[in-house]
């Protein structure tokens, strides 16, 4: 029973990146950078559908225990 | 049988081990994942709002000017002299202060420590907070003294035909 943890590990630098980004984008509001804001803004979005790849790709990587496929 | 146990997996003939407790693997691996992949969209959908009041700010919807409001005539007020009024809505109390022959600066006058109504005093070139001796500079509105920690939210104002017009709330800075 070897498991795979590489999806554990990038969905948490995902999570991770998602925290950095969501606190840059509340600085940079209040900087009044309200273009950086939007960028930091779509960055945190298109994270998700990176997320969702990832659990998709990964959900069934190692784990298998011979008769639960 | 010894055949059977060498194939590794071999095929399950009992009934026993497809029975599952309730709850067995509440947070396996692929559990852990989905939770995580929850949040990343919990964080996407929480800076929505954020990236939609930049692009209203970009698009200049958050400057918004109110109609010009006649504060006093220039012949009305001495050098030095203060005018209170109300801008934009009759509930922001306001104040106008001449500085120079030709500077007028005025503040939303609600002092930003607990909205005490700001005063001008003339002896000391200063605005005063009278509930707890908050002091601001009277040219950028700028606290110096007491308790407020922010200053004065200002207002632009614009001289025109002898009169003295509100224009617009400074944007306020944090």
């Amino acid at each position: 029973m070897k498991r795979s943890y590489l999806g554990v590990l990038a969905l948490s630098a995902v999570l991770m990146l998602n925290i950095v980004f969501t606190q840059m984008v509340v600085h940079q509001y209040y900087y009044e950078n309200y273009a950086i804001t939007i960028l930091y803004a779509c960055v945190n979005i298109l994270l998700f559908p990176i997320a969702i790849l990832i659990y998709k790709k990964e959900k069934n990587r190692g784990g298998g225990n011979g008769y639960e496929k | 049988m010894n055949d059977r146990n060498n194939k590794i997996p071999f095929d399950e003939d009992n009934y026993t081990h497809n029975i599952n407790r309730n709850n067995e693997r509440l947070l396996d691996r692929r559990g852990f994942m989905k939770t995580l992949a929850g949040a990343a969209g919990v964080f996407a959908v929480s800076t929505l709002p954020w990236g939609a009041v930049a692009a209203k700010e970009l698009l200049g919807l958050g400057d918004k000017e109110y109609p010009h409001q006649k504060i006093a005539d220039v012949k009305d007020i001495a050098v030095g002299d203060s005018v209170k009024f109300h801008f934009p809505s009759e509930h922001d109390s306001a104040i106008l202060i001449r500085l120079s022959e030709n500077k007028y600066v005025a503040y939303q006058n609600a002092c930003t420590h607990l909205r005490c109504p700001v005063y001008w005093v003339k002896e000391e070139k200063e605005m005063i907070c009278p509930c707890h001796h908050g002091k601001f500079d009277a040219s950028t509105g700028v606290p110096t003294a007491g308790p407020p920690r922010r200053p004065l939210p200002g207002i632009e104002v614009k001289v025109e035909g002898g009169a003295i017009f509100a224009v617009r709330v400074k944007r306020y800075e944090a």
